[in-house]
């Protein structure tokens, strides 16, 4: 308990407390561009972290990614362009709010939705870690080797681009941790010769230009987004009776967020779609929804804030990584020089308790910052791409040189900028490999530690219990989309389009920091969701995101997407259930179907790849206009009524 | 009649595309199954691991190339794309030799106006401020070092 | 053969819509009317709002004029795109409003109505706003 007050003691410092600030304003700058998304914006401020205490680059770290969790919020809902592939979801009630006039309502709700989604997630961290941790101190090689993997799989089952493509990556990622000595051996692997890269490949380069660099490159092909008026936003807060409504989405959606979010592969996205499902599920209104229920905008907000936070779960406790933005934040420990990992709790409590308290002032913070910055940023909403394009590049070049003052390095940023290009335009998310790439060095020694341990018996993994249980899971992960997609071969009846209209709606997602999230709430294995940290339109990949466009048949088998209409990119639905929850959820209702949001753009993966197929044509309107630009409106006087003014 | 924020992405391609991401990966994969068995049984048992999953992976995307996912387009406006990379390349050849306000100044200028398409106003002030804000943040108040003239 | 108007929801904008709108009238012919927005932001203070067009499409049928309204947002320069969209539609006359700017003013941020001026091929007709 003294460390937990002792963590406060840590918070309290200034420069911690500045940190903290500048993290959660960050955050909430880039969730509320499209473009940038939190793994690229801590990808490219890696270089700043050098300098500073661990617990403070952490707590900074921290602030931007779960800051972001607002900020996309805010052009959710002002201007139906969702900042963050977590926002999506609030896009329906959230701009049908600000429609009404009740932006501020809405925004309210959101923010003091986060702020008791986080504020509760923080406090069941505070005590689950530990015990995670405790129990985690038995682990060994074995049990190491198969988290490893199991994690690797899952962000893969969310990834963006189908699983094939996202372990494709993966595997590129394991592949570049053995370049350099090898650990047991000390013989070179693939190293060519050439010096620098005896030590092996710097994990910042990598991380700065896989999702930085790549993003902004991958940023640089868009053209004429179309562009809209400046929102004013005149009441600026709840009614008594929106808190009353929003008391039990609150509530849920906490519980929903926290535990989704530790899941390695759940995260914020799979949160505020299955939070937002189930809102609408036990509505005894459920038409309200997409016209402008609170709930709709609380149960989702919240739950991406909790979940945002317990992802930091796994990593603290474990020392795996649950997404994208988690393995970025590793690599920055690593090179300030802490292993995470369940000795953590121990070695460092005033880096584990300061982190964890630095989240509760975080969200303060937050609160209380969102209302007035508003107008702030609705500001930086007006500035072009073309002005911060190179801006935030040079940013990246300049830092990647500072890490150790080579200009090999910058080349290493580059070069890793136009593979990371290459793959979001071929489709495949980077994030896994990100992820691989930071886990590849202890997947590959816990695997020959463990079997050194069995003889080189493949088997022994099963003759312990955690291993044999997570091993099991792992080929669980791995057979039931096959399972499924042979089930579903034999009966095609299964409607595994979410019909309602079929109607498409775009809802592109800046930066999105989630693929799009999948299975749901009920399966047991967590498949879905992964908030394989795709940052979005933005950078990272977002954006996001990041657009993820995970080909997931909503309820039906594995690859015979059907996608519903035009181009719907299904979502994969990684083993689980055959209907992910949130869809079926969606779907029961009369006139909606299934959010097929596929959202998540690799890490930093644009939003724009994101796609929400969404069957209500009241609540949003089909965004995808056959002329495509659906800037190019034109509308005759004569023939002027109230259609054009609906047609949004 | 709000103009709906929809982004014009490129175009999809051809499925062809999808063969050649996969014969990519093929090819790496063999490589790195060569490179493994020429470092024999410790320290290539891993890589080779990895290699041979890269070649079966990259096998079955090849099968699934005619049914996954269209990749993007290569269209015009990649050319930026190339253009921006050339001038990063160019601005990491001369940044150590002088210093970095020249290069930084330089490639803002050609971002904004080339690939942004900005007005030679907006180019050179923004360009001249960058400069400016990146000296005074990164000599100054960090004392970061970076090569810089003045 | 039609009007065209570059409009913005600025007093200028509004000056030159009711110009172009007196213009519309008086050759009988349909009024185009530009809103373009500078593109590569989310937000932009250019774009009119859907209700402020309604008002416009108002006031049009009201003075029996035929209104178009295109509202795709643009890169690079605003006077190329006027002019293009000149050249295409085949208008008769462009109604644009003029701001007042310093000569110091016009040094720094340049201006899109001498760009105009000067490049055009057809009649201008240049409005300000009603003096305050």
């Amino acid at each position: 308990m003294s460390s937990v007050i002792d963590g406060f003691a840590v918070v309290l410092e200034p420069a911690n407390l500045l940190y903290c600030l500048v993290g959660v304003v960050i955050g909430m700058l880039i969730g509320v561009l499209p473009g940038l998304g939190p793994a690229a914006t801590i990808a490219i401020l890696l270089p700043l972290t050098f300098g500073l205490e661990p617990v403070t680059a952490v707590i900074m770290l921290a602030g931007i990614f779960y800051g972001a969790q607002y900020g996309g919020t805010v052009t959710s809902v002002l201007l139906r362009l969702p900042g963050e592939a977590s926002s999506v979801v609030t896009v329906f009630d959230g701009h049908a709010l600000a429609r009404q006039g009740r932006a501020g309502a809405a925004l309210g709700i959101a923010a003091i939705g986060s702020f008791v989604g986080g504020t509760l997630s923080i406090v069941a961290l505070t005590l689950v870690a530990p015990i995670v941790a405790g129990f985690a101190l038995d682990f060994g090689p074995p049990e190491y080797t198969v988290l490893a993997l199991l994690g690797i799989m899952l962000v893969s089952t969310i990834s963006s681009g189908g699983r094939i493509r996202a372990l494709t990556a993966a595997a590129v990622g394991l592949l570049l941790a053995t370049v350099g000595r090898d650990d047991f051996t000390s013989a070179e692997r693939f190293t060519f010769g050439n010096l620098s890269l005896a030590d092996g490949i710097d994990f910042v380069p990598i991380a700065m230009g896989l999702f930085g660099l790549g993003e902004i490159l991958y940023n640089l092909e868009e053209r004429h987004r179309a562009v809209q008026a400046p929102t004013r936003v005149t009441n600026v807060w709840p009614s008594r009776a929106d808190l009353r409504q929003s008391s039990g989405a609150i509530g849920r959606g906490s519980v929903i967020g926290f535990v989704l979010g530790i899941l390695p592969g759940g995260g914020a996205v799979l949160s505020s779609m299955a939070a937002y499902a189930l809102e609408k599920r036990r509505s005894k209104h459920p038409e309200r929804f997409g016209r402008g229920a609170i709930e709709g905008v609380a149960a989702p907000e919240t739950a991406n804030n909790a979940a945002a936070t317990s992802s930091f779960i796994p990593l603290l406790s474990l020392g795996i990584p649950a997404n994208a933005t988690m393995a970025v934040i590793f690599g920055a420990l690593l090179i300030q020089g802490v292993t995470p990992g369940p000795q953590l709790v121990t070695e460092h409590p005033e880096l584990f308790w300061g982190v964890v308290n630095s989240m509760y002032l975080g969200n303060v913070l937050l609160l209380i910052m969102s209302i007035p910055l508003l107008g702030v940023f609705v500001r930086i909403l007006r500035v072009r791409a073309a002005v911060l394009a190179p801006i935030t590049v040079l940013i990246t070049l300049v830092g990647a040189y500072t890490v150790n003052n080579s200009v090999f390095d910058i080349g290493l940023v580059i070069g890793f900028g136009v593979l990371g290009y290459l793959m979001k335009k071929a489709g495949f998310d980077p994030g896994p490999m990100v992820l691989a790439f930071v886990l590849g060095t202890l997947l590959e020694t816990s695997l020959r530690r463990s079997l050194l341990l069995f003889d080189d018996d493949l088997t022994g993994f099963l003759t312990r219990p955690i291993s044999g249980t997570l091993a099991v899971a792992f080929l669980a992960v791995i057979l039931l989309p096959l399972a499924r997609t042979l089930l579903h071969r034999r009966h095609p009846s299964e409607p595994s389009v979410p019909a309602g209209g079929g109607t498409e709606s775009s809802v592109p997602a800046g930066g999105a920091d989630s693929s799009a999230p999948v299975g749901g709430a009920d399966s047991s294995v967590p498949a879905g969701g992964a908030d394989s940290s795709v940052p979005a339109g933005g950078a990272d990949s977002s954006a996001p995101v990041g657009g993820a466009d995970s080909s997931v048949p909503a309820g039906g088998g594995a690859d015979s997407s059907v996608p519903a209409a035009g181009h719907a990119y299904p979502f994969d639905s990684a083993g689980g259930e055959a209907e992910s929850s949130v869809s079926a959820a969606v779907r029961q209702d009369g006139s909606d179907s299934a959010v097929g949001a596929s959202s998540g753009g690799g890490f930093g993966g644009r939003a724009s790849r994101q796609r929400a197929a969404i069957g209500d044509p009241e609540a949003v309107d089909p965004a995808g206009t056959p002329s495509g630009a659906a800037s190019d409106r034109v509308t005759e006087s004569p023939r002027r009524d109230n259609k054009a003014e609906e047609a949004e | 009649m709000t103009t709906e924020p929809v982004d014009d992405r490129p175009p999809a391609a051809g499925p062809s595309t999808n063969l050649i991401a996969a014969v990519v990966v093929i090819a790496l994969g063999g490589a790195a199954v060569a490179g493994a068995a020429a470092l024999g049984s410790g320290p290539g048992t891993w890589p080779m691991i990895v290699g041979v999953a890269l070649v079966l992976l990259g096998l079955i995307l090849a099968l699934q190339a005619r049914r996954a996912e269209p990749p993007e387009r290569f269209t015009r406006s990649s050319l930026l794309v190339v253009a921006a990379v050339a001038s990063m390349i160019a601005y990491v050849a001369v940044i150590a030799t002088i210093g970095f306000e020249i290069p930084t100044a330089l490639l803002a200028f050609v971002w904004l106006r080339f690939l942004g398409r900005e007005s030679l106003r907006t180019s050179i002030a923004v360009s001249l401020g960058i400069v400016v804000v990146f000296y005074a943040l990164f000599v100054g108040a960090l004392d970061v070092t970076i090569p810089h003239l003045f | 053969m039609t009007v065209l108007v570059g409009y913005l929801p600025t007093p200028e904008g509004e000056a030159a819509f009711a110009a172009a709108l007196d213009e519309a009238a008086r050759r009988c012919e349909p009024l185009l009317l530009i809103n373009s927005p500078r593109g590569g932001a989310p937000v932009s203070t250019d774009v009119a709002a859907p209700d402020h067009l309604a008002a416009l499409l108002a006031k049009a049928a009201d003075a029996g004029v035929a209104l178009e309204i295109r509202q795709n947002s643009h890169a690079g320069e605003f006077s190329d795109i006027l002019l293009a969209t000149a050249d295409e539609a085949g208008a008769s006359v462009i109604v644009i409003g003029l701001r007042r700017r310093s000569p110091v003013g016009k040094l720094f941020l340049g201006s899109t109505a001498q760009q105009i001026l000067l490049n055009a091929d057809r009649p201008i007709l240049a409005v300000k706003p009603p003096h305050r």
